[in-house]
């Protein structure tokens, strides 16, 4: 095993090997890898059914939306911000999308329009906070209500049905190779994520501003961008997922996604990313919407009451902050 | 004619609400000087240091680098000017790698200009760092398990990588242990054998004798002492700092 020495200056020599250091910095990560291995483990025992080809994938459609969140969401947590927005820009999506198909706008006006839609939530969202320093909090509070307020506009509060052939609809339902389509959306955006986050002079300015923002400024980066774009992009992430929602359940609805951003700030937060920021880990918050996702099917599958599915839901995300500010507070 | 200087600041003033911080303060600075800022607590220096790095602006005044009139309106300009900062307040990302931090805001990029060239920015870093004489095992640890002293040391190997002209330095002996601040005024000299003129504000006054050329002493935001160091000793230097220079006009 390779040992390196870590401190040198100043006489004092502390020796730590690589394993080590590495399994120091990525420990939440990797004890809530172990933590859904086990979970897995018990629901496959548990049920007939769990570990089956079929339910794997079922339960693999229905995360690839919230993964793609995620890894937008995995940003804006390490630049030491929060999207409480996403749940309702989720709703706007799939209620435009229906709205605009329904009238006849085809796929293409549809989803650029979509997108755009979410663009601007974020890009509102992002002005306030970086050019304002508002609280992100507030602000996506705000965005939360105001967006779904729009979607319930949009819809008058009925589900909206998405009819004819248009292609926009494949990409909730169709297969490439067997895989479905928003499973390979949500690996590209993983993918992106993964390179962004730890390869990029954008990803180390997120990860920089979350752990000291005024040095990151001071080497001459224009943070207030850095974190525009950041919400600019969590919504439209939350977009796109709402755009696959609805075409994978043929309607639009202004009342999905409640309680969304929360789930998916649980899973990331559950996935190791340092819940004030300075410390991302994409791959942690895939682990983190899986987990979430396999407690609430193999719950179900064991016909457990879907009230105290949220009870565990809850209590899974308190045992996660305990553990994450443990971790990252000893830091600083 | 009249001497070109490296950085000349002319009649410097700022104001936070109703206190005056810096009422015209002026500032030369030589080519391959070392310049001591010294004054009370309060009296202006590390906010005139901050001008000149770009991070706040002041009200009125001038800056002349190598006898011309810039602009330094943002930490992005002064870094143009080669004009580097070493802060009080260690500014460095605790959960970013040495590399990333030394290279942070100028990563080498390769592939459409995209993505970071981790190769190169970790070989630069540690020729930056060996240079330097600074011993530090892997430039890819993260910083914030590291001591005061190294902390200050991968500051300092920042602010150089990138040539500087100047080098302002805040305090960078505040809060270290005795062989790590020997380190780092052995650094100082390092740099200053290199050619960069240096502006040293400290608190600890034995340390200008070591290091500097000159000294420069503020007073409620004003220059109210200014000669080579030669002309001080540390008795004077403290009554100028108290506010009455010996055998200075105060104007």
């Amino acid at each position: 095993m390779k040992v390196e020495e870590s401190i040198d200056v100043g006489g004092r020599i502390k020796q730590e090997s690589a394993l080590k250091s590495f399994v120091r910095e990525n420990l939440s990560t990797l004890s809530i890898a172990g933590v859904f291995i086990l979970i897995c483990l018990f629901f496959g025992f548990m049920t007939d059914t769990f570990l089956s080809f079929s339910n794997s994938s079922n339960i693999i459609i229905q995360i690839a939306p919230n993964i793609i969140v995620a890894v937008m969401m995995t940003f804006v947590i390490t630049t030491g911000g929060i999207d409480l927005s996403v749940g309702s820009i989720l709703a706007l999506a799939s209620a435009l999308a229906a709205t605009l198909l329904s009238i006849g706008a085809g796929s293409f006006v549809t989803l650029i329009s979509v997108i755009a839609a979410g663009l601007l939530v974020g890009l509102v969202n992002g002005y306030v906070v970086a050019y304002h320093g508002i609280p992100p909090l507030i602000v996506t509070l705000a965005s939360m209500i105001y967006v779904r307020g729009l979607a319930l506009m949009i819809t008058g509060g009925y589900s909206i049905a998405i009819m004819g052939e248009d292609w926009i609809v494949s990409l909730g339902q169709d297969r490439i190779l067997g895989v479905p389509i928003p499973v390979f959306l949500s690996v590209f955006i993983v993918t992106l994520g993964i390179v962004f986050l730890r390869y990029t002079r954008y990803g180390n300015y997120v990860t920089g501003i979350g752990a000291n923002e005024e040095s990151v400024r001071r080497s001459g980066v224009s943070t207030k961008k850095v974190k525009l774009i950041t919400y600019m992009l969590s919504g439209g992430s939350a977009a796109l997922a709402g755009l696959i929602i609805a075409a994978r359940l043929g309607s639009g609805s202004s009342n999905i996604g409640n309680m969304f951003e929360l789930d998916i700030i649980a899973a990331v937060v559950l996935g190791g990313t340092a819940l004030f920021g300075g410390a991302g880990t994409i791959i942690g918050s895939v682990i983190g919407v899986a987990l979430i996702g396999v407690i609430q099917n193999g719950l179900t599958l064991m016909h457990v009451s879907p009230y105290i599915i949220q009870i565990v839901e809850g209590f899974v995300l308190l045992l996660a902050v305990i553990i994450n500010i443990r971790v990252f507070g000893k830091k600083s | 004619m009249p001497e070109t200087y490296q950085i000349e600041m002319k009649n410097i003033q700022k104001s936070f609400g109703n206190i005056k911080s810096l009422r015209g303060v002026d500032l030369k600075l030589r080519p391959g000087e070392v310049l001591g800022l010294v004054g009370d607590n309060g009296a202006g220096k590390s906010t005139l240091m901050k001008t000149l790095s770009g991070v706040i602006n002041p009200d009125e005044g001038e800056f002349h680098f190598e006898g011309k009139r810039v602009n330094i309106d943002s930490p992005k300009a002064a870094k143009n000017l080669n004009i580097e900062t070493v802060f009080q307040d260690l500014s460095l990302c605790d959960t970013l790698d040495v590399a990333s931090n030394m290279f942070l805001g100028r990563e080498p990029i390769r592939f459409l200009g995209r993505l970071i060239d981790k190769k190169t920015l970790h070989t630069r870093a540690r020729e930056e760092l060996d240079k330097l004489g600074i011993n530090i095992s892997s430039t890819k640890l993260q910083v914030q398990n590291m001591s005061g002293g190294q902390r200050q040391a991968i500051a300092i190997a920042r602010a150089m990588l990138f040539k500087p002209k100047v080098l302002v330095m805040d305090e960078p002996t505040a809060a270290l242990g005795v062989k790590e601040v020997n380190m780092v005024l052995q650094l100082i000299k390092t740099v200053k054998e290199q050619g960069v003129s240096v502006v040293l504000i400290t608190h600890r006054l034995q340390d200008l004798f070591e290091v500097c050329d000159r000294l420069m002493v503020l007073y409620e935001g004003k220059c109210i002492d200014d000669r080579p160091i030669d002309d001080f000793t540390l008795e004077t230097l403290i009554k100028s700092i108290m506010g009455s220079p010996e055998g200075v006009k105060v104007s």
